[in-house]
C-alpha cells in the first residue's frame, strides 16, 4: 500500500514538473490588427491560428479594431506600455510609428529571410532609413477605377494602361454632362498624382516642398479639374471625403475615381454597372506609380520578440498570402502570390489585372515626411476653397506648407 | 416706529426660546465627541465613489495636462521639459493661434446669442400656448438626443456640394454660395447645426421657469394694461433671469469647447475657417502627435473658460434677480 502511495505521489510530482515545463515553453503572443467585417475578424484569426499550426508552442491572440480608431489607440497604448507583441503597421503611417517596432535587417540577415520575394516598392514602404521595420502582406497601387458603362455611353474608348494626362481629361470632359461628372476627386489625392507625374513635393533631404515650381504645378492640375475644366464635383473638406467620391462613383455620379485594389472586394457588389480599372494617368514621362501597403512589425517592448519574428514569417508567407488573395483579401506582398489575387479579385473587373500589373512594374515608394497625417489634414482643409475657385495653387501650397511646419 | 414682517420676527422668537430652554434644562452627562456625525459620514460614503472618480478621472488627468503642457511630449516619445516654450510658441510664432483664437470667439459670441434668443422665443411660445406644449416640449428636445457627430455626418450631406441644400437655396432663388465651400459661411453653416442641436435645452428649461412665474402677477399687470411686450419684458423677464443666467452661463462654456460639429463636418477648413480650439487640441494631440503644445492650448480654453464665467458673475449683479 506505502510503495502504490509513493508511486503515485511521485507520478503527481512528475506529472506536475512536466506540466510547469511544458506551459513554460508555451509562448503566447499578443497581436493587434484593424478590420472592417467579420469576415475580416476571420481571416485575420485564421492567419494567427496558421501560427500555432506551424509552431504548436506559440499561441497568437487577435485583438482586433477598426481603421480609424486602431491608428488613435495605437499611440495611446504605445504611450500607456500596453503594445501587443505584434503590430500591425500600413506603409503610409511607418514614418510615424517606426521608433514603436524593432528593426529586422539583423534577424532578416541571420535567417537569410528572402526580402526579395516581396514587390520592392511596398518593402521601401515599411523601410525607414533603409531598415526595415515589417513584413508586409498586402501592396497596393493607386488605379483608375472607371464606370464601362458610362464610357461606352459617351464613346470614350476603354483606356489602356500607361495613358497620358492629356487623353484621361479629353475622357474626363466627354464624360462631363447631365449634371454627372467625368472624375471625382479628393485633396489627398494630390500627392499620389502629383508622384504619377514625376512631380516632387518632398526635396531630395525628405523634407516637404510644397512651393517648389514642381509641386505647385502639379497643384494647378489637380485644382484645375475642378476649378478650371469642371471635370471633378467640388467637395468638402469635411469627414471621409473618399468615402463620399466613392459614393458617387458607386451611384453612377462620377464615372472615374481614383483607389486601390484594396477596395475591389466591396466593389463589385455596390454598383450597377461594368466596372474598369486602368492605371493612373502619366505626365510627360513614363508612369511612377505609387504603393501602399501594410505588414507586421514586432514591438520593441515584446518579451517574446523571438516568437514573433517566427510568427510575423507565417503571417506573411506565401501560404497565408494565398489564402488573403483567394478570398479576395488583399493583392499580396509577395510578387509570386499575386496570380491568385488575380484569378480571385479582379477577374469581374476589365482589365484589372493588367492596370495593377503596370502600375506595380512602374512602381515607386511613396514619398511621405514624419509628419504626413497632418500634411493630409492639411491638404483636406486648404484644397476644396481652391477647387472652389477663391485661392489659386500657390496660395494653397504656401499656406499648407507654411502650417505643415508649426 | 418700524414695522417688522412676520418673518423677521421669527429669529427673536427662536431665540428667546433657546436661550429660556437652556435654562431650564437639567444639565446632560458629557458625550464624547465624534469626528462625523453619522448621517455625514453616510453621506462622505455615498459621494466617496464620485469622489475617486473625479480626483482619478478629472482632477489627475487636469493636473497631468498642466504639466503636459511644459513638455514636447509627442506620445509615443518620453516627455523632456521645454518650460514655457509651448506657450511663446502659441502667442508669438503659430500663423494659426489667432485664426483658432477669432473663430471661437466668434462662434461662441454668435452662438451664444442666437442659442439665448431662440430658446427663449420659443419657450414663450410653447408657455402662451393653450394645447399641445408637451409635444412642442418633446420636438424640440428630440435632437438633444441624438448623438452630435451622427446628426453632423447627415447635416454634411445636406450641405454638401449639390446636395439638399443648395437645391432649396437654388430653388428660393437666394443666390448663396455652397455652405461648406465658402469660408465666410462655413461657420454659419456649424452654427445652425449646432443650434438645431442643443437649442432644446434651453426651450424646456426657460418653458419650466416661465410656467413657475406666479399668475397673479400678469393677472395685476392685466388689469393696469399691460400689452404682451411688457409683462414679458418686466415681469417674466426679471423673475426667470436667475434660469436664463444659469443657461448662458452653461451654454458659454459649452459653445467655447465646440468639437463634434466642426470634426465631422468641416475638420477646421475650408482653409482655417472653421477651426476653433477644441478642435486645433484634438488635431495637433491625436493627428499631429504634439501632445505638449496641445496640452498648452487645452490651458488657454480654461483660462477663456473663466474668464469668461467670472466676467458672467460679476455682471449678473446688473440684471439677474433673486428673489430673497
Amino acid at each position: 500500500m506505502k510503495v502504490l502511495k509513493k508511486t503515485l505521489m511521485l507520478a503527481a510530482i512528475g506529472g506536475s514538473l512536466f506540466a510547469t515545463a511544458a506551459s513554460a515553453e508555451q509562448v503566447n503572443l499578443t497581436w493587434q490588427m484593424w478590420t472592417g467585417s467579420d469576415a475580416d475578424t476571420k481571416s485575420w484569426q485564421h492567419l494567427a491560428d496558421m501560427v500555432t499550426a506551424k509552431y504548436p508552442d506559440i499561441k497568437v491572440t487577435l485583438t482586433t479594431t477598426g481603421w480609424v480608431d486602431y491608428w488613435t489607440r495605437l499611440p495611446v497604448l504605445a504611450a500607456s506600455g500596453q503594445l501587443a507583441d505584434i503590430v500591425s503597421m500600413q506603409s503610409l503611417r511607418m514614418p510615424n510609428f517606426y521608433s514603436l517596432l524593432e528593426p529586422l535587417n539583423d534577424r532578416i540577415a541571420a535567417d537569410k529571410f528572402d526580402v526579395g520575394a516581396f514587390t520592392p516598392s511596398i518593402i521601401g514602404g515599411m523601410s525607414v532609413d533603409k531598415q526595415l521595420y515589417g513584413l508586409p502582406y498586402d501592396v497596393g497601387p493607386w488605379v483608375i477605377y472607371y464606370n464601362q458603362d458610362a464610357l461606352e455611353a459617351a464613346g470614350v474608348p476603354l483606356p489602356k494602361p500607361g495613358w497620358t494626362l492629356a487623353e484621361f481629361t479629353d475622357a474626363a470632359k466627354k464624360l462631363t454632362k447631365d449634371g454627372k461628372y467625368g472624375f471625382g476627386i479628393t485633396p489627398q489625392n494630390y500627392s499620389v498624382l502629383a508622384s504619377a507625374w514625376g512631380d516632387k513635393y518632398v526635396n531630395d533631404s525628405g523634407v516637404l516642398d510644397l512651393t517648389n515650381p514642381s509641386a505647385i504645378a502639379a497643384a494647378e492640375t489637380v485644382i484645375g479639374f475642378a476649378a478650371k475644366d469642371k471635370i471633378a464635383p467640388l467637395v468638402p473638406s469635411g469627414a471621409d471625403v473618399g468615402n463620399v467620391v466613392q459614393g458617387r462613383f458607386y451611384s453612377g455620379n462620377v464615372a472615374m475615381y481614383v483607389d486601390g485594389p484594396w477596395s475591389i472586394i466591396g466593389m463589385k457588389d455596390k454598383v450597377k454597372f461594368k466596372v474598369g480599372s486602368t492605371t493612373l494617368p502619366r505626365g510627360e514621362g513614363e508612369l511612377t506609380a505609387v504603393t501602399a501597403g501594410s505588414g507586421f512589425g514586432i514591438a520593441t517592448t515584446s518579451q517574446n520578440k523571438d516568437a514573433a519574428w517566427k510568427a510575423i514569417q507565417v503571417l506573411t508567407s506565401p501560404e497565408a498570402l494565398a489564402f488573403l488573395a483567394e478570398g479576395g483579401r488583399a493583392l499580396p506582398a509577395r510578387t509570386a502570390s499575386q496570380s491568385s489575387w488575380y484569378k480571385v479579385a479582379a477577374k469581374d473587373i476589365t482589365n484589372g489585372g493588367e492596370a495593377i500589373d503596370y502600375s506595380l512594374t512602374h512602381s515607386v515608394p511613396y514619398v511621405i515626411t514624419n509628419n504626413w497625417a497632418a500634411v493630409e489634414n492639411l491638404f483636406n482643409q486648404y484644397f476644396p476653397p481652391a477647387f472652389a475657385g477663391s485661392a489659386d495653387a500657390k496660395q494653397t501650397m504656401d499656406a499648407i506648407q507654411s502650417l505643415a511646419q508649426q | 416706529m418700524r414695522q417688522l414682517s412676520p418673518w423677521q420676527e421669527l429669529p427673536l422668537m427662536e431665540e428667546d426660546m433657546s436661550q429660556s430652554a437652556v435654562a431650564e434644562l437639567p444639565l446632560q452627562p458629557v458625550q464624547s465627541r465624534r469626528f462625523l456625525k453619522p448621517e455625514t459620514q453616510t453621506a462622505m460614503l455615498f459621494l466617496l465613489p464620485s469622489f475617486l472618480g473625479f480626483m482619478i478621472f478629472m482632477a489627475l488627468p487636469i493636473l497631468a495636462s498642466l504639466g503636459l503642457s511644459f513638455t514636447n511630449w509627442q506620445l509615443i516619445s518620453t516627455p523632456s521639459f521645454v518650460g514655457f516654450q509651448n506657450y511663446i510658441k502659441l502667442f508669438t510664432v503659430d500663423p494659426a493661434f489667432y485664426t483658432i483664437l477669432r473663430n471661437t470667439l466668434f462662434f461662441a459670441v454668435e452662438y451664444l446669442a442666437l442659442n439665448i434668443a431662440v430658446s427663449l422665443t420659443l419657450a414663450v411660445w410653447i408657455s402662451s400656448l393653450k394645447r399641445g406644449k408637451a409635444i412642442f416640449r418633446v420636438i424640440f428636445f428630440l435632437p438633444t438626443f441624438t448623438p452630435t457627430i451622427a446628426a453632423s455626418v447627415v447635416w454634411l450631406l445636406i450641405f454638401t456640394p449639390d446636395g439638399l441644400a443648395d437645391a432649396v437655396i437654388r430653388a428660393l432663388g437666394l443666390g448663396l454660395p455652397n455652405f461648406l465651400l465658402n469660408p465666410t459661411w462655413a461657420m454659419q453653416a456649424i452654427i445652425l447645426v449646432t443650434l438645431w442641436a442643443n437649442v432644446g435645452y434651453n426651450v424646456v428649461m426657460f418653458n419650466a421657469a416661465l410656467d413657475l412665474v406666479p399668475k397673479h402677477y400678469l393677472e395685476a399687470a392685466t388689469i393696469d394694461g399691460a400689452n404682451a411686450w411688457q409683462q414679458f419684458w418686466r415681469i417674466r423677464l426679471p423673475l426667470i433671469s436667475p434660469t436664463v443666467f444659469f443657461a448662458t452661463v452653461m451654454t458659454a462654456i459649452t459653445s467655447l469647447q465646440v468639437f463634434d460639429e466642426i470634426f465631422a463636418m468641416t475638420r477646421g477648413g475650408p482653409g482655417s475657417a472653421t477651426a476653433t480650439l477644441g478642435f486645433a487640441i484634438y488635431q495637433k494631440g491625436f493627428t499631429n502627435f504634439q501632445m505638449g503644445y496641445a496640452s498648452a492650448l487645452a490651458w488657454v480654453m480654461f483660462v477663456m473658460i473663466m474668464a469668461l464665467t467670472i466676467l458672467q458673475f460679476h455682471m449678473q449683479r446688473k440684471w439677474v434677480h433673486y428673489d430673497d
